[in-house]
């Protein structure tokens, strides 16, 4: 048997599955965009753009850059925070202990994230745990929960080890000679840093971003329970339009922007990711 | 010297913020496994250690249905995808494809998508395919979802990987199938177990997919957890996930040890008590759902009715009752429209109730099989969403109001406190266009129900301003963040209120002098119900005075049920919250669906909550 008759019998079960299981469904979910709203709540197959236009109008495309804006800022917060662990483990840790150190960044995530929220909330409200201990030393309380730091919290709680495991897989690949012909040529730390170590992890980098932004485009947890839902972002906005208003085709053409823009995100991290393969 | 000093201080810094990381991200895990020992329900106080939650979870039939459903689902799905993906990145990795563009959309797609969009275009494929939904529909979704994961971990083990290793197999002999399963295989194994974490983990977490394609006795954890939610996370809650994260944890331990060689006496202890837990759901809870040649399909609300009622009802008719949970109308309405769930009972909103009659799709009722119906106070009979009560009967009802902290501001007559400066950032509204628009509507003179453009713009103004006073929008668990002091005044629903007032004598409740809306939710027989007869022996038993008198008891909602009322202790029965007086219920409008205006309505709420 060939190789190539071997590759496409190994694909061909997943590509069907995805066929029938997503593509010919979003295939009904495009037609549905083009139809319209019926007085209760039904789809009415009259053809025409009328809510791509409606997409497009200023309220919503605020809307679209607020989104753009929460995920880019945790996509950077992510980073910040998940590169300095994954490097300590990748280069600072014996091995013995790499793995364990890995698994207790996802182990959090085997519970329900909505449970995890909630536990924010009894640490973050006023008459919660952190505001307690703050009252112990004699500090007055603070207003933590329901304003965009709450949001940022829980944006980046839920999304850092999907930054943190890429990261790490692209520092253990890496090739350590280089990095200690820096320090032998005398580069300082902070140049060794920033003309070596970061562009050698930048596959990490991209993947990870790629892995945070996209689905940070698409919260609406976070906002809704430690933001007090005082501010809309696409993720809501979709699910209300399938959830509370029953304006399915809207939902549909919300979405198909949504996924446009995803799209776009993942070509402008493709570049910095085909560099990084070229050095 | 001094170099390595300062590295010796980059290591310690390194080291102490990568301790700061995983504290910040065991912090709520501390939490809730803490308040799963915490004595009191509410998460508000602690009030000592105890272990009853853990026993009660054992004895919470629904808890542990839908934690059973959830290790089925997770783990056939983990299977299922791990394989399909796992082969799919293999045929990537050994083969270039002509027209590779389109593969890899397909395969990155569902990434990107958003779940609430995959959840209702399967809805849709469902519908198309008459697939019954169950289980079954609720796996194929979670493989849908979970395949591009797996193929994506498995690939980014396989970018740069070592060819020359399976080039020397084949150079030995090794045809393709045996180079794969002895040399590729193996050393990409890591990348398989992580795909298939990925794929568990996002299996037994998945609510917005599962509760738009579950069906009878398919209702999972996540389903379970979020329709708990209206009365708080509770300590049960809490319960199952601290045995869920220390089930994994013991075989992810088990595991470790025996990567690093250790004798396999120790790994068997934690292993075989990680398994014991994650069995422990199947050997406890008593027989599965999905048996039973006669049973009873409901579909209802949370905290709507209480296991011991059910359990009256099976003695008596001598069947089985599978109980599923949804938190909006709008997921039954999705379920029903697409004509494949098999209910038996469902519990719509008088609203949901109108556009299911318009669309034909409840079953008329055989009143001379509910004599109980005379039971009803008749001020709740024969209403426009359902004239003559030919598809419904009434089974609760509660009115629209302000819960507020008395020792804080003093009495409240008016909507008007909600927009006092004096009670700024003290304030919560109701995450609902039509309430918060319909409170602003009811200030401005007009009605709950108001369809004017002019008017309905004029109540969004006011929205707006009262916008920098508002703490939090929140339609879930308002009661319990008054409870919890982070606000004075609560708009919100009574049914949830009566029950914060009996925790907390400082909470009084009112409906303003202005008016309000109400809302009327009634039991109903789906077309295509397996069993009418038994649906009708049901919707009477529940119009039975003792039994209806007892839900509204343990329930606190308010029941329709005028000789059931008569049954009730004098604290329920006199309760201002759970049954107003009359001149109140005479200010109150029911609250009917909008039609057109729906879209006006969502666009109104969206432009307030979107302001900044």
């Amino acid at each position: 048997m060939s190789a190539r008759r071997q590759a496409l019998l190994l694909l061909a079960p997943a590509a069907l599955t995805l066929l029938v299981l997503f593509a010919l469904p979003q295939a009904l979910m495009f037609e549905a965009s083009l139809g319209r709203r019926s007085a209760y709540g039904g789809i009415v197959h009259e053809w025409s753009l009328a809510n791509y236009a409606r997409a497009l109008e200023p309220l919503y495309l605020g809307i679209f850059a607020r989104s753009v804006g929460l995920a880019a800022v945790t996509t950077a917060l992510c980073l910040l925070l998940a590169w300095p662990v994954a490097w300590w483990i990748a280069f600072r840790v014996p091995q013995r202990h790499k793995s364990a150190l890995l698994v207790l960044l996802v182990l959090p995530f085997w519970t329900s994230f909505l449970v995890r929220m909630y536990a924010w909330i009894v640490l973050l409200r006023t008459e919660g745990v952190i505001n307690a201990a703050l009252a112990a030393v004699g500090m007055p309380a603070l207003d933590l929960l329901y304003n965009d730091i709450a949001v940022l919290i829980g944006q980046v709680y839920g999304e850092l080890p999907f930054m943190a495991l890429p990261l790490y897989a692209s520092m253990e690949k890496l090739d350590r000679r280089l990095l200690e012909a820096a320090a032998d040529l005398g580069a300082s730390p902070l140049r060794r840093l920033r003309e070596v170590a970061l562009p050698l992890t930048l596959p990490g980098i991209a993947a990870g971003g790629v892995l945070v932004f996209i689905p940070s485009l698409g919260a609406y947890l976070a906002p809704d329970l430690l933001g007090g839902a005082k501010g809309v972002y696409v993720g809501n906005l979709v699910q209300a339009q399938f959830a509370v208003a029953r304006d399915a085709p809207f939902g549909a053409a919300l979405s198909f922007v949504l996924a446009l823009l995803v799209l776009v995100a993942v070509a402008a991290a493709r570049r910095p990711l085909a560099a990084a393969r070229a050095l | 010297m001094a170099e390595a000093e300062a590295g010796a201080d980059v290591k310690r810094g390194l080291g102490l913020f990568a301790l700061g990381v995983y504290l910040f991200l065991y912090a709520p895990i501390v939490v809730l496994a803490a308040l799963s020992f915490n004595e009191s329900r509410s998460s508000a106080t602690w009030e000592g250690f105890t272990f009853a939650w853990y026993l009660k979870l054992l004895q919470n039939a629904q808890v542990m249905q839908a934690l059973r459903s959830s290790l089925i689902v997770a783990f056939v799905s983990t299977v299922v995808s791990t394989l399909l993906g796992t082969a799919a990145a293999l045929a990537f990795h050994r083969h270039r494809f002509r027209r590779a563009a389109w593969l890899e959309a397909l395969f990155a797609l569902p990434i990107v998508v958003p779940e609430i969009v995959i959840a209702s275009s399967l809805v849709l494929l469902y519908a198309a395919l008459s697939l019954r939904l169950g289980l079954v529909t609720v796996v194929l979704a979670h493989v849908a979802f979970s395949v591009s994961y797996v193929v994506v971990v498995v690939r980014a083990r396989l970018h740069g990987f070592d060819r020359t290793l399976e080039e020397a197999a084949m150079d030995l002999g090794a045809g393709p199938w045996r180079t794969l399963f002895a040399v590729t295989l193996p050393l990409c194994a890591p990348a398989i177990l992580a795909g298939a974490l990925l794929a568990f983990a996002l299996s037994i977490d998945d609510y917005v997919i599962t509760s738009f394609v579950a069906g009878v006795g398919s209702t999972t954890l996540p389903l379970q957890i979020y329709s708990m939610v209206r009365s708080g996370v509770s300590p049960e809650i809490n319960a199952v996930s601290t045995l869920l994260l220390l089930a994994t944890s013991l075989l992810l331990l088990a595991a470790h040890l025996l990567e690093r060689g250790r004798p396999a006496r120790l790994c068997a202890a934690p292993a075989g008590l990680g398994f014991a837990l994650l069995a422990g759901p199947f050997l406890l809870g008593g027989p599965s759902a999905a048996g039973g040649e006669r049973a009873l399909n409901l579909y209802i609300w949370s905290n709507y009715i209480a296991p011991e009622t059910l359990a009256k009802f099976e003695a008596r008719h001598g069947v089985k009752v599978n109980v599923d949970l949804y938190d909006s109308n709008e997921a039954l309405l999705a379920k029903l429209q697409a004509g494949n769930a098999n209910y038996d009972v469902v519990c719509p909103s008088n609203y949901a109730v109108a556009i299911l009659a318009r669309q034909d799709l409840l079953l008329p009722l055989d009143l001379s099989a509910l004599p109980n119906l005379a039971h009803v106070d008749p001020a709740f009979l024969d209403r426009p969403h359902d004239p003559g009560n030919r598809l419904s009967i009434p089974y609760f009802w509660g009115t629209t109001g302000i819960a507020y902290r008395k020792s804080r501001t003093g009495p409240i007559d008016s909507w008007n406190a909600l927009w006092d400066p004096r009670f700024a950032g003290r304030i919560l509204m109701l995450d609902d266009a039509r309430e918060t628009l319909g409170a602003a509507l009811l200030l401005d003179g007009r009605g709950v129900n108001e369809e004017d453009p002019a008017a309905l713009g004029r109540a969004r103004q006011r929205l707006l301003a009262q916008k920098p006073l508002v703490r939090t929008y929140n339609s879930a668990d308002f009661d319990q963040v008054l409870l919890a002091g982070d606000v004075w005044l609560a708009q919100g629903w009574s049914g949830q209120f009566a029950k914060a007032m009996d925790q907390d004598p400082d909470i009084e409740y009112v409906v303003p002098k202005e008016g309000s809306s109400f809302f009327l939710d009634s039991l109903a027989i789906p077309r295509g119900a397996p069993h009418p007869q038994l649906a009708h022996a049901f919707l009477d038993f529940v119009m039975e005075p003792e039994i209806a008198a007892e839900i509204c008891a343990t329930m606190r909602y308010s029941t329709p049920n005028r000789s059931a009322r008569a049954l009730l202790p004098a604290a329920i029965r006199d309760h201002p919250a759970i049954f107003p007086p009359a001149d109140v219920m005479r200010r109150v409008e029911l609250l009917e669906d909008v039609g057109e205006a729906t879209v006006l309505y969502d666009r109104l709420w969206t432009e307030v909550k979107s302001a900044r």
